[in-house]
C-alpha cells in the first residue's frame, strides 16, 4: 500500500497550481477552473486520508464538497454570464467599481 | 505493490501536467480540455485509493456535467480569446514565490508529521439480544441499568446495536418486571454479539461472537443432549447419510461449516445420539438467506400448546458489514449519520439553481417604453420641449410617453 504521504504531496502541489492560476490568470472563467482544481486537491487529500483511518466519513465529506462545488459553479458561471452581459469583458483586472 | 507505486507516478504526472497546462493555456477552451484531463485522472486515483463510488461521481458530476457547463459558458461569451496585458504584472513573481514557500513549508510537515505511523482506533462492538427462551414470553432488556429493548417475544431477534468495549451487565425482565436472569458480558473492540437468551424454566444466558466471512454455517446447541448436524441424501437409505456436524455437546456452539452454493438444506436436519430427529432445518432456509453473511442457527426448545417440548432451530443471520468505500457503505452512511447534511445540501443546489436563475434573468421592458426610448434616440427633439418635460409641465405638442421616461443617462450602457 503505497504511502499516504505520497497522496497528500502531489494534492498539494495540484492545490499550488491551482492557487497559482487564481492569482496569475485574468479570465475570470479560468479563475474559476483554478478554484476547482483547488477543491479537486482538497477532495485528494481527504480520500487518502480516509483510506488511512480506515473510515469513510472522509468520502462522504468529498460527496458532500463535489455537491457544493456544483452549486458553486452554477452561481458563479451565473455571475459571469451577468457580469459580461452588462461589461462586454470579464477580466477580472477590469472589474474594480467596488474598490471606492 | 509495484504496480500500484507505478500507475500513482505515472497518473499523478500526467495530472501534475494538465494542471500545468491549464495556468498556460491562453485559450480558455484547451484550458477547460486540460481540467477535464486533471479530473480523469483525480478519479483514477480515488480508484486506487479504494473510493470506487468517489471516482464514478467524480467523472459523472465533474469531468462530465460541471466541465459541459465551463465548456457552454466559455463558448456562449465568446470568452476563449486571450485577453491583453494585465497591469498587475508585477505581482506575478511574487505570487510564485508565496506559492513555492507554502510548497516547501508544507512539504516539510509531511515528511517530519509521521502521518503513515497514526493507527485509527478499532470500530465499537456490536451486539443483539436474541430471544429463544421457552417459556419467557416477551422480554425487556436493560443493559447496565438502562433500557435497550422492550417486548422483545420469543424468536425475536434485535439489530446490532455499537457500544464502548468494556464490561456489561445485561438484565432480562418478563412482561410482568420481575427478572428473569442477569448476566455480565466482556465485548471486546472489532468484534460483533450475539446474547442468546435460551433455555426452559429460568432461561440461560450465552454470548456468541459473530464471524465476519460469509457464507459459513455454525451451531449452537440450546438442547439438553448431544446433537449432529446430518444431510439425508434421501430418505429411502442411511447409507448416503453425511454427517456434517459431529458431536455437539449442549450449550457448545460448533466449527463453522462451510455452505456450497448449491447447498440443499431441505434434507439437513439436527439429530441426537439415537438417530432421531430432534429438528430439521426449514424449506424456507437455503444458500440465498445467508449468502452475504454468516449464519448461526440455534437448537433450543420451545413450548407447544400442550406443555411439552420441542426443539426448533433458529437462523441468525450475521449480514457481512459493508466494504470500505463501497456504494453501499456510502449510501448507509448518508441516510443514517449524514441524513441532515444531505438535506442541507439539496435545498442548497435549489437555492442555487434559482440563484442561477435570477442572476442571469433579462428583466422585460414594457414594449411602448422600450419604443419610446428608441424613437427619442433617433428623432432629436426641440430643445424647449425638453426642458418643457425635464420641468414636467408637459407642452401641446409632446409625446406623453417621453414626458414618463426617466433621463436617458441611467439607461445606457
Amino acid at each position: 500500500m503505497l504511502q499516504t504521504e505520497a497522496y497528500v504531496m502531489l494534492s498539494m502541489v495540484l492545490f499550488v497550481l491551482g492557487a497559482m492560476g487564481v492569482m496569475l490568470r485574468r479570465n475570470a472563467i479560468l479563475v474559476f477552473m483554478s478554484v476547482e482544481l483547488m477543491l479537486n486537491a482538497a477532495n485528494l487529500a481527504l480520500v487518502a486520508f480516509a483510506r488511512q483511518w480506515g473510515n469513510s466519513d472522509g468520502h462522504l465529506f468529498v460527496f458532500f464538497v463535489i455537491t457544493v462545488a456544483a452549486a458553486e459553479v452554477a452561481v458563479g458561471l451565473a455571475l459571469i454570464v451577468a457580469i459580461f452581459r452588462t461589461r462586454r469583458n470579464i477580466n477580472i483586472d477590469e472589474l474594480n467599481q467596488l474598490q471606492g | 505493490m509495484a504496480t500500484e507505486v507505478w500507475l500513482f507516478i505515472l497518473v499523478g504526472a500526467i495530472a501534475v501536467v494538465a494542471a500545468v497546462m491549464l495556468l498556460l493555456s491562453q485559450n480558455a477552451v484547451h484550458a477547460a480540455l486540460f481540467l477535464i484531463i486533471n479530473m480523469g485522472c483525480i478519479a483514477f486515483l480515488f480508484l486506487l485509493l479504494n473510493a470506487a463510488f468517489l471516482a464514478m461521481v467524480q467523472l459523472a458530476v465533474y469531468a462530465g456535467a460541471i466541465m459541459v457547463l465551463f465548456l457552454f459558458v466559455i463558448m456562449l461569451l465568446g470568452a476563449e480569446r486571450p485577453g491583453g496585458r494585465s497591469p498587475y504584472g508585477w505581482l506575478a513573481p511574487g505570487a510564485v514565490v508565496l506559492a513555492l514557500i507554502f510548497l516547501v513549508t508544507v512539504a516539510l510537515a509531511l515528511s517530519q508529521g509521521g502521518i503513515s505511523d497514526l493507527q485509527a482506533p478499532p470500530a465499537h462492538p456490536q451486539l443483539r439480544v436474541a430471544n429463544l427462551a421457552a417459556d419467557a414470553g416477551p422480554v425487556a432488556l436493560r443493559l447496565n441499568g438502562s433500557s435497550v429493548g422492550d417486548n422483545l417475544p420469543r424468536g425475536g431477534v434485535q439489530d446490532y446495536e455499537a457500544l464502548p468495549p468494556g464490561e456489561y451487565e445485561l438484565e432480562v425482565r418478563a412482561a410482568d418486571d420481575r427478572t428473569l436472569l442477569s448476566g455480565s458480558l466482556a465485548l471486546e473492540a472489532g468484534k460483533r454479539y450475539t446474547a442468546l437468551v435460551h433455555g426452559t424454566g429460568a432461561p440461560e444466558l450465552s454470548l456468541v461472537e459473530d464471524l465476519a466471512e460469509a457464507g459459513s454455517l455454525r451451531v449452537f446447541n440450546g438442547w439438553g443432549e448431544a446433537v449432529w448436524l446430518v444431510d439425508f441424501a434421501s430418505e429411502l437409505s442411511d447409507e448416503d447419510t453425511v454427517v456434517l456436524l459431529s458431536d455437539i455437546a449442549p450449550g457448545a456452539l460448533s466449527d463453522p461449516l462451510a455452505v456450497a452454493e448449491d447447498a440443499d438444506f431441505s434434507n439437513r436436519a439436527l439429530v441426537n445420539g439415537l438417530d432421531e430427529v430432534l429438528a430439521r432445518m426449514g424449506a424456507g432456509m437455503n444458500f440465498d438467506t445467508i449468502e452475504d453473511g454468516s449464519a448461526l442457527l440455534v437448537l433450543a426448545p420451545t413450548r407447544r400448546f400442550e406443555g411439552t417440548l420441542e426443539a426448533t432451530v433458529d437462523l441468525l443471520v450475521t449480514p457481512s458489514q459493508a466494504s470500505f468505500g463501497s456504494p453501499a457503505d456510502i449510501g448507509l452512511k448518508l441516510f443514517n449519520r449524514y441524513m441532515l447534511p444531505m438535506q442541507i445540501v439539496a435545498l442548497l443546489l435549489l437555492v442555487a439553481m434559482v440563484g442561477a436563475i435570477v442572476l442571469t434573468h433579462r428583466p422585460k421592458v414594457a414594449p411602448e417604453l422600450e419604443r419610446a426610448r428608441l424613437g427619442r434616440r433617433r428623432v432629436s427633439r426641440p430643445l424647449t420641449s425638453a426642458i418643457a418635460s425635464q420641468l414636467g409641465q408637459g407642452g401641446g405638442s409632446q409625446d406623453p410617453d417621453a414626458a414618463a421616461l426617466p433621463p436617458a443617462g441611467s439607461q445606457e450602457r
